[in-house]
């Protein structure tokens, strides 16, 4: 897990919860791969290629389907034409043309990083993301870290609840009680990042949201603003947060689910888009969407 | 650096119950700082008239490296550790055997891999094996003490190290004792990769892990130098219990008929082993010989 590519979820089991998800027999995928220092191209990767599942085994060659060439292509186009407005940002595109039976898709992510600070979006938000990471990154430190209640901000919240709830449902860990104003949709799905690759159920994305849960920000308190990573470990049951901008700095957060369900103390407003999640998981690097209100943790000890 | 990197590659993986059969090709550039990756057509190429002592390279055109038996040796190697490591549950299990031919640099050379990496559980701990050969004996110590362990305990003050445990350490140990690149084969640029004492100055070789990685200099296939004697009646970490963290350890310990997990800082390795050392996939490779802190 690093920064570079925004939050980042580092996962190790395998017992995937896959009974249910529907398993494509076919799997293609063009995508390109670019990143940019100063508004100048330093690498470019270009992959394609199919898998075809029978059973429980897969075949995979590096065939290029050309229909999603062009569609891939098209898009990196105009990923590169958005690239060239974000000039202070170290950027990667990635952009991902897929078919999975009959069904086409096409995912275009880009990661913007200041400061070793890095957050991911997509073309839509991306100029309002550029301008949040700005004022974000680099920022100071205006307190020293300390045992005090957390204000999750920016919809950073999404990346606790997919470590904590998300992750651990991927694994088929226990269920445990969680705070009832909270309700959290994460549905999963066999997703693969490459030809080559086996798939596994993981989320799509996280949509956390509250009900009649207000709260009034403690005086004293820490806010997070962006998260650079997170994990959970499905044998110790911890959940991992290491976060990227917050008002006491960047620090590591390692509970286990139960202290952070317990911990959830309140929430406000609807979900706010976090600027960004790739998921990790076996190596397997998916973009998942993610959303939480602003929402009040407890301190932990 | 503008030279043309090309690979062909075919690998038969065994992972969690699926087995995927890979097949591609890629080339690479790097030019003008700008590095680009991409597919290539299987039959595009090649050098001609090159050959590689210890490698059979055809004369005409770089060969489609064949994969026939894989699939089999794979699947026995799966079937041998699920039932060795049944007392366990297995986590992960992700087993491969490849080959790849290279071309770089007017260079064409042939490389076989195994890799074997298992993650097995027991109660609220994990043992971790990798492997660059299919060595059961290995993966049933790691089992059998994983098993057998106890409460966690302080660190004896003197502990052996097996193979598999330093060879994960290693690359934390450099400037620490003496190390050296052990020579033999081609690195990510084609340049031999020659015997050489691990300094600080940059090193000489280039590691690419695959066509579509930027290669990066790094001090390949290192291997610690013997030094001092090894006491056996030492108790010996046999196990990975986490990956290292610079040089803190988290390992299985064997103490007689105790086993028992313990934290272990390699600040004073006091010997390293004479005996003939085996190659790990860790960082840019690395040989695991037996030591003593």
């Amino acid at each position: 897990m690093t920064r570079e590519s925004g939050a980042r979820s580092r996962v190790s089991e395998i017992r995937p919860a896959a009974y249910g998800l529907n398993l494509p027999t076919s799997f293609a995928i063009v995508s390109r791969d670019e990143s940019w220092q100063r508004g100048t191209m330093v690498e470019s990767r270009l992959m394609h290629g199919h898998g075809r599942q029978r059973g429980n085994e897969i075949e995979a060659v590096d065939t290029c389907d050309e229909r999603l060439a062009n569609v891939c292509d098209a898009a990196a186009d105009a990923a590169r034409a958005l690239v060239d407005t974000l000039p202070d940002a170290q950027v990667r595109m990635r952009v991902r043309a897929m078919r999975e039976d009959d069904a086409e898709s096409v995912e275009t992510t880009i990661t913007l990083r200041m400061h070793d600070v890095s957050i991911v979006t997509t073309p839509g938000d991306a100029h309002r993301d550029y301008e949040l990471l700005r004022g974000l990154a680099g920022s100071k430190p205006s307190a020293k870290l300390a045992p005090l209640p957390i204000v999750w901000r920016n919809g950073s919240a999404a990346v606790l609840l997919h470590e904590a709830i998300g992750h651990a449902r991927e694994h088929g860990a226990a269920e445990i009680s969680w705070p009832a104003w909270l309700t959290v949709e994460a549905p999963l799905a066999l997703r693969r990042e490459t030809f080559r690759d086996v798939p596994l159920p993981r989320m799509t994305h996280l949509i956390a949201r509250q009900s009649g849960a207000p709260f009034a920000p403690p005086r004293e308190r820490i806010d997070i603003q962006l998260v650079a990573g997170g994990g959970y470990d499905p044998v110790t049951d911890v959940v991992t947060i290491e976060i990227a901008v917050s008002s006491v700095g960047a620090f590591t957060m390692q509970r286990t689910r139960s202290e952070i369900a317990a911990s959830l103390a309140g929430a406000v407003g609807e979900p706010i888009r976090y600027p960004g999640v790739i998921c990790s998981r076996e190596g397997q690097q998916l973009y998942v969407a993610s959303h939480a209100p602003v929402m009040l943790m407890d301190a932990l000890p | 650096m503008t030279s043309l990197y090309r690979k062909w590659g075919r690998v038969v993986r065994y992972e969690n119950g699926t087995t995927i059969r890979v097949e591609e090709a890629g080339e690479a550039s790097d030019v003008e700082g700008v590095f680009e990756a991409r597919p290539m057509l299987w039959e595009k190429g090649a050098q001609t008239r090159v050959s590689v002592p210890h490698h059979s390279v055809p004369q005409t055109g770089v060969p489609p490296p064949q994969t026939s038996g894989d699939l089999q040796q794979v699947e026995s190697f799966v079937a041998q550790t699920l039932l060795s490591v049944h007392s366990c549950i297995v986590e992960r299990l992700i087993v491969s055997a490849g080959i790849s031919t290279h071309e770089t640099n007017g260079v064409t050379w042939t490389e076989e891999s195994l890799r074997v990496h298992l993650s097995l559980v027991k109660g609220r701990l994990r043992v971790l094996v990798d492997l660059a050969s299919f060595d059961l004996d290995t993966i049933r110590s790691a089992a059998v003490a994983l098993t057998r362990t106890g409460d966690p305990r302080e660190a004896p003050p003197r502990v052996r190290l097996a193979q598999n445990v330093t060879a994960a350490l290693l690359p934390a140990l450099v400037g620490e004792i003496a190390i050296e690149q052990r020579g033999g084969g081609f690195d990510g640029r084609g340049l031999p990769i020659e015997t050489r004492a691990v300094t600080a100055d940059d090193p000489p070789n280039w590691y690419r892990p695959s066509y579509s990685i930027r290669p990066r200099r790094a001090w390949l296939n290192l291997r610690p130098l013997p030094f001092g004697s090894i006491d056996e009646s030492m108790p010996q970490a046999v196990a990975l219990l986490a990956p290292v963290i610079g040089t803190n350890l988290h390992v299985l310990c064997i103490d007689g008929d105790d086993v028992f997990p313990t934290e272990l800082r390699a600040e004073h390795v006091a010997a390293v082993s004479g005996g003939e050392p085996a190659w790990y996939p860790y960082a840019a490779g690395s040989f695991g010989a037996e030591m003593m802190l």
